[in-house]
């Protein structure tokens, strides 16, 4: 009887020891899937650990600078380890990470791995330690390692090896997850700078000078940074400055180069105006400070709307090229290296009438794009030209790069284009309407033509054509009270912007009546103004130049 | 579709379902305005209750939704309903931007009209 019921308490007390054991184990487990601080959750851990033990010190060495040393991460206990290094190799935790199996040495004074270095460091006297591998799958990581049972003999016992390997399973998965955290925080840091990168990149490149610009440039980054750039400015005597260029290579160090070639392309064009020489000045520039093995390829050229020729060189850049206006292609020879290989040489240069043609410069990224395992290819680029031809250049080109990008055509290249042709007479109207408001229909359908040519989408051109016809409504019922008269329509751009201008000869209008009504106001009349304003960007009501009638000056940015 | 002279607007008026449907097409400007005030002001004297069917309307300006809105007070008035249907886009642009998309009753038909009544 008395036999039984020890053995019912033993059981009970191994009961009870289960479920501390369990509850540490939960809630360690809890804490290290919850926290991101590792080395907070471990300190925390490890002296847990401790008293679970019933141990006098607890330490947690982690592999570290390639796997040969042991550092310290983690400790409990009256002597402070942490930051200290071993050789991967020594003492009972390197055996313990080599061996990957716990171990215990119930007395280190017989053990031939332990090295007394620790303790004459730190005056603690060790008897008995028990060390327990950190390990994730295959992956080692260090080892967990607690000293000293406080028990009379001070020695642990088999049991105790059982619970360490557990403790230290949890721990490895808490440790392998928090470096995985670590790593993909940093990757978001790089990603970030990435992007800050694209966006000064993108602002180096010059914005768009609008359809009455004759020089147009393109890009679409395929990576957050580009390695091509193109740019165009004016010179005071009215010549444009012009070039496109790929960057050898990907990434951060492209970008980088392509920063640097633009900004002495930039800076040196405003005085070297013959871009044979230009390209030259660069090439050594480049050459003396760039990175082994990276070049860039460039043509620079100069236009002269006067003269209306081109003058171009080519360094090692695909040729571009010249759409006549019979439709037929040339291409626009060169034969030098890329910038940045050789230095001091010559490179030729070409000059070329534009007439009514076009010049193309473009990037290997737009037919090198793959479609059904097929390249794009010259020929391919040229049967898309042909096809967009007699769209005005903004459109052209979305077009262009609407197909390139178009389901299963796949672009693994930045693709950049520049564009050269004189600019289209811009879309304007210049009527004069009887005051009559049979003659609106008529208005509204030129209006809209002007306006869609001018650029304006479909939705925009709607709340034009509702302005203006809304500007002479008003003329015809305000300014003439319905009494016979004239009214000019004049619409213009001034990129960004469309002008509207309507002028009539009636009574001289009192700016300050025209006002619209409040909308809470729900009656009719009155709204005709409101719409006005609520459409147009801006709105100005003044005498006519002549002094003869009202004008009214409507302006909004195409869109 | 009746047309009124060169109007830009023509229109036809339908017994419906105790309503007086009234469908315009075509542009309602300036010009047209007139025209679509009388027809509409015409059924709303008969004291009917009408909607009016912009489907057709690829143009209204302020003076056409100034039509509307005589219709809209008139019936008012005289306790009658007034109401739009089957609103073209055209024409629920020029509303919004009225600010009356909230101030006339808007049904996508008249049937659904009867069904939220």
């Amino acid at each position: 009887m008395d036999k039984l019921h020890g053995h019912e308490l033993l059981e009970q007390e191994r009961d009870a020891q289960l479920d501390r054991h369990l509850a540490l184990l939960a809630r360690m487990t809890q804490e290290f899937t919850t926290s991101l601080d590792i080395e907070e959750t471990l300190n925390n851990a490890i002296e847990q650990m401790m008293v679970y033990m019933n141990a006098e010190a607890a330490s947690i060495f982690l592999l570290e600078n390639d796997d040969t040393e042991l550092v310290c991460r983690a400790c409990a206990g009256p002597i402070k380890l942490i930051g200290l290094h071993l050789p991967a190799d020594q003492g009972i935790v390197g055996s313990t990470v080599k061996q990957n199996h716990v171990q215990m040495v119930r007395d280190v004074s017989s053990d031939p791995d332990f090295t007394t270095q620790v303790d004459e460091k730190t005056g603690f006297t060790t008897r008995s330690i028990l060390c327990a591998p950190l390990t994730v799958k295959d992956k080692k990581l260090g080892a967990i390692e607690v000293i000293n049972k406080k028990t009379a003999d001070g020695l642990f016992a088999s049991d105790d090896q059982h619970i360490l390997t557990a403790l230290a399973s949890s721990a490895a998965l808490a440790i392998h997850n928090a470096a995985m955290a670590s790593a993909l925080l940093e990757q978001e840091r790089i990603q970030h700078e990435l992007e800050l990168a694209r966006e000064i990149q993108g602002n180096l490149l010059p914005d768009s000078r609008g359809p009455d610009f004759p020089v147009h440039g393109y890009n679409l980054p395929m990576r957050e940074v580009s390695g091509d750039f193109f740019d165009h400015f004016s010179l005071p005597d009215g010549r444009i400055v012009f070039n496109l260029a790929d960057v050898s290579g990907k990434g951060m160090n492209a970008a980088l180069l392509m920063a640097k070639t633009s900004s002495l392309f930039h800076c040196l064009g405003k005085t070297q105006t013959a871009p044979g020489k230009l390209l030259a000045m660069v090439n050594n520039e480049v050459h003396e400070n760039s990175t082994r093995g990276m070049f860039v390829t460039m043509v620079g050229g100069i236009y002269d709307p006067v003269s209306d020729e081109i003058t171009l060189a080519n360094a090692g850049h695909q040729p571009p090229l010249l759409q006549h206006s019979n439709g037929r292609f040339e291409e626009i020879q060169g034969a030098a290296p890329p910038l940045g290989i050789v230095p001091d040489i010559e490179f030729t240069e070409t000059t070329l009438k534009l007439g009514d043609g076009t010049l193309y410069i473009y990037t290997d990224g737009v037919t090198e794009a793959q479609q059904n395992g097929q390249m794009l290819g010259e020929e391919g680029l040229m049967t898309m030209i042909s096809a967009h031809r007699d769209k005005p250049v903004a459109a052209r080109l979305n077009a262009m790069f609407a197909s390139l990008q178009r389901e299963g055509r796949q672009l693994h290249d930045d693709v950049t284009v520049l564009v050269i042709e004189k600019p289209a007479p811009a879309p304007a109207l210049c009527l004069e309407m009887p005051a009559k408001a049979r003659e609106l229909k008529s208005l509204r359908e030129s209006s809209r033509d002007t306006v869609l040519a001018a650029g304006s989408s479909s939705a925009q051109a709607e709340s034009i054509v509702l302005a203006i016809s809304e500007a002479a409504s008003n003329i015809i019922k305000h300014a003439y009270g319905h009494e016979d008269g004239r009214i000019e329509v004049d619409i213009s751009v001034e990129w960004p912007q469309l002008v509207i201008v309507l002028r009539d000869y009636a009574d001289i209008v009192d700016v300050d009546k025209i006002r619209p009504r409040a909308l809470e106001d729900v009656r009719p009349g009155g709204l005709g103004v409101h719409f006005m304003q609520q459409l147009m960007d801006s709105l100005s009501y003044t005498v006519r130049e002549d002094g003869r009638g009202n004008r009214l000056e409507m302006r909004i940015t195409i869109q | 579709m009746t047309k009124i002279g060169d109007s830009p607007v023509s229109f036809e008026i339908d017994d419906e379902q105790g309503y007086l449907v009234i469908r315009f097409a075509g542009e309602i400007d300036l010009y047209g305005s007139p025209h679509a005030r009388e027809v509409i002001l015409n059924c709303l004297k008969q004291k009917r209750n009408t909607v009016v069917d912009l489907s057709g309307v690829k143009y209204i300006d302020s003076s056409g939704v100034a039509s509307l809105v005589e219709g809209y007070q008139l019936a008012k008035n005289d306790n009658l309903e007034f109401g739009l249907v089957n609103v073209s886009e055209a024409a629920m642009n020029v509303l919004q931007l009225a600010n009356l998309d909230k101030v006339f009753p808007i049904h996508a038909s008249l049937s659904e009209r009867l069904q939220a009544s």
